[in-house]
């Protein structure tokens, strides 16, 4: 007899329509799947079989072959295992086939018939109008996260015999409700706080214009300045997630399976700070069947690299695409796939190889050749992308043991967010959102300078030997600075602040 | 081969065959020879057609019986299986292969003897 159940089966961040097709036959007993299956599916025979024994059904001692169909696309996961030992059951006559075709089912079985959590949840739950579907039966601790997506019913469930008993009717399952705004809301909430951080008010500010023009920053600072404090600090003065970017990000969240079960959703922007040994795959995203990378996990939030120039010189060399176009092409022989990485970029650096070399207090032993050669790991193009140079200076004690906090990141956050209206406001026409993604074009239009900061630039130009890539950066950043001051024109003082982040420029050390 | 083996061999058959009966297996053929070799039993169970492998041992000191029907044994008795039913026009009949180890005392009395039902189940890739 033939039994089919819909499934479904992730393939980037979008998931398509699968069905397990399942005929008995005789013949030797003998259990084969095709359908372009990769191993974890394959190995869901033995799951299968074991889960329906320990379930309290007999395992038919029939030729069996299952089809996933479409043929053609490659099955990676062990999500089919309920949707296949569903249709082995069907094609028994366990299960009555008519209550079948609502639903969409997926979940990994256990030996003893438990369903357990499977990744892409969220995009299987997303993909259902597509295919017409309404009802998703799923493993539990995956119900919150589908549960977010509206119109459509989700029904958590813990074994393969709920679900045998669920469709045919001997049990009633609640459909699990969820007000993804109130689920959103509450989980808005950062443990950190900018006021933690003690002094450092330049580095605040520096971090509070690139939040707010959407600058790419890189910290120098000798260990131990906090900076690592700092940019953990970040997202909590960015701009609140709306609800979109916050399923757009758990969405990916979801296909790399770091959702957890009792939250359903992101409420909070991303950070993600990869150690230095990771690889180019890791970081963009990659592998035979492409899953996404540490840049696609920090969309709308921000990726912070710590010891920047330790990291290997091709890893930082492709993130430079995804910088500018805000999403990564991941092209592989089986599959070209497309995940968005809008992020912000954070990084952070001692400014030698000994990290004193800033340090009053301490002396630094490297050579210029070092240094040089320390420097030089970062590449020019990379440097391009980055508008904000701050330089992070060891803390001073009377600061350590200051008993005052600093302003709190809600306090900055209003500042930040004016600011994001204004230029939402300004480029409303030119399809950019922030200053950092002014062109040259773009520039002479909007960044317009009174007689005095023209002098001030003209001078900067000339005696600090400033470049032409450093002249459009400066004009970017010291937009946003007079945007912070609610100025049309850039003024001289807005100016001078901006250069003062450029202190890789200023050929400080080197 | 020896004798006494064959002996063994025989002794073993005869109390599997009526060990199959008690537990409701129709013996259709005994010891049915095909161009590949012999298949120890065909019987009827349900709507199965089974093949029966039967092995006996004397001596456990190289482990139990069943030990011995190896997987290249397996796919020899599956082939034997194939051919029968092509003869007789069975082949979308459902079927399958069970190995009946025979333990016999020195005094060639029957020790312990054991059923594995569809004992080719499990097996990656195709048989044939």
């Amino acid at each position: 007899m033939i039994a089919k159940v819909y499934s479904s089966c992730v393939i980037g961040v979008d998931a398509c329509e699968v069905i397990a097709e399942t005929d008995t036959s005789g013949g030797l007993p003998n259990f084969h799947i095709v359908g372009l299956p990769d191993t974890a599916v394959k190995e869901s025979r033995d799951r299968i079989k074991s889960a329906i024994k320990n379930s309290g059904f007999s395992f038919p001692s029939q030729r069996i072959v299952v089809n996933l169909a479409p043929a053609d696309i490659k099955k990676e996961g062990a999500s089919f295992d309920l949707p296949i030992a569903l249709s082995i059951l069907s094609s028994e006559g366990v299960i009555d086939p008519s209550g079948l075709y609502d639903f969409v089912f997926s979940g990994e079985l256990s030996l003893d018939g438990k369903l357990k959590p499977i990744k892409g949840a969220l995009p299987i739950a997303m993909s259902l109008e597509n295919i017409n579907k309404k009802k998703f039966v799923l493993p539990k601790e995956n119900a919150k996260e589908a549960a977010v997506v509206k119109d459509i019913e989700v029904y958590p469930l813990e074994t393969l015999k709920d679900a045998v008993d669920f469709i045919n009717k001997k049990l009633d399952i609640k459909v699990l409700a969820l007000n993804p705004e109130q689920l959103f809301r509450k989980s808005c909430k950062y443990r950190k706080d900018f006021n933690d951080v003690k002094g450092q008010e330049h580095v605040k500010r520096g971090l509070e214009i690139a939040a707010a023009g959407g600058h790419n920053v890189l910290l120098i600072g000798p260990p131990g300045s906090g900076k690592s404090m700092l940019a953990k600090r970040l997202p909590t003065i960015l701009s609140d997630m709306t609800l979109e970017e916050s399923l757009e990000t758990s969405k990916i969240h979801s296909v790399a399976g770091l959702l957890s079960p009792n939250k359903g959703l992101l409420g909070t922007r991303p950070f993600r700070s990869p150690h230095h040994t990771i690889s180019d795959a890791a970081l963009v995203g990659g592998g035979t069947n492409p899953s996404p990378g540490e840049i696609s996990l920090a969309h709308n939030g921000v990726l912070f690299l710590d010891e920047l120039p330790e990291f290997k010189r091709n890893v930082l060399e492709v993130m430079r695409q995804p910088l500018e176009e805000g999403s990564v092409t991941i092209a592989r022989v089986s599959n070209t796939l497309t995940y968005p990485s809008k992020f912000m970029l954070v990084a952070a650096m001692n400014p030698c190889p000994c990290g004193y070399f800033t340090d009053p207090k301490r002396e630094c032993h490297c050579t210029p050749f070092q240094i040089q050669t320390y420097l030089s790991k970062i590449s020019g193009p990379l440097l391009d992308r980055i508008d904000i140079h701050l330089e992070v200076p060891r803390l001073k004690l009377e600061h350590l043991t200051d008993k005052r906090r600093g302003e709190p990141s809600m306090e900055i956050r209003k500042r930040v967010d004016k600011v994001r209206d204004i230029q939402k406001t300004r480029y409303k026409d030119d399809g950019i959102y922030f200053n950092a993604h002014l062109e040259s074009k773009e520039l002479e239009k909007y960044c317009l300078l009174d007689k005095e900061s023209e002098d001030l630039l003209k001078l900067a130009i000339l005696e600090l030997g400033i470049s032409a890539r450093a002249y459009d950066k400066i004009l970017k950043v010291s937009r946003t600075i007079a945007d912070l001051d609610g100025k049309d024109i850039i003024e001289a003082h807005h100016i001078s602040e901006a250069i003062s982040y450029r202190s890789l420029d200023r050929n400080l050390w080197g | 081969m020896g004798r006494e083996k064959i002996l063994i061999g025989k002794i073993g058959e005869r109390k599997a065959q009526g060990f199959l009966k008690l537990n409701g297996y129709k013996i259709m053929k005994a010891n049915y020879r095909t161009f590949f070799g012999e298949i120890d039993a065909v019987a009827k169970k349900g709507d199965f057609i089974v093949f029966i492998e039967i092995k006996t041992r004397v001596s456990s000191s190289l482990g139990p019986p069943y030990i011995s029907v190896t997987s290249q044994k397996q796919r020899h008795i599956i082939k034997n299986a194939l051919s029968y039913l092509k003869r007789y026009g069975l082949t979308d009949s459902n079927w399958r292969v069970d190995v009946v180890s025979v333990k016999l005392s020195y005094k060639y009395e029957v020790e312990n003897i054991e059923l594995i039902e569809n004992a080719t189940e499990d097996y990656e890739g195709g048989w044939i």
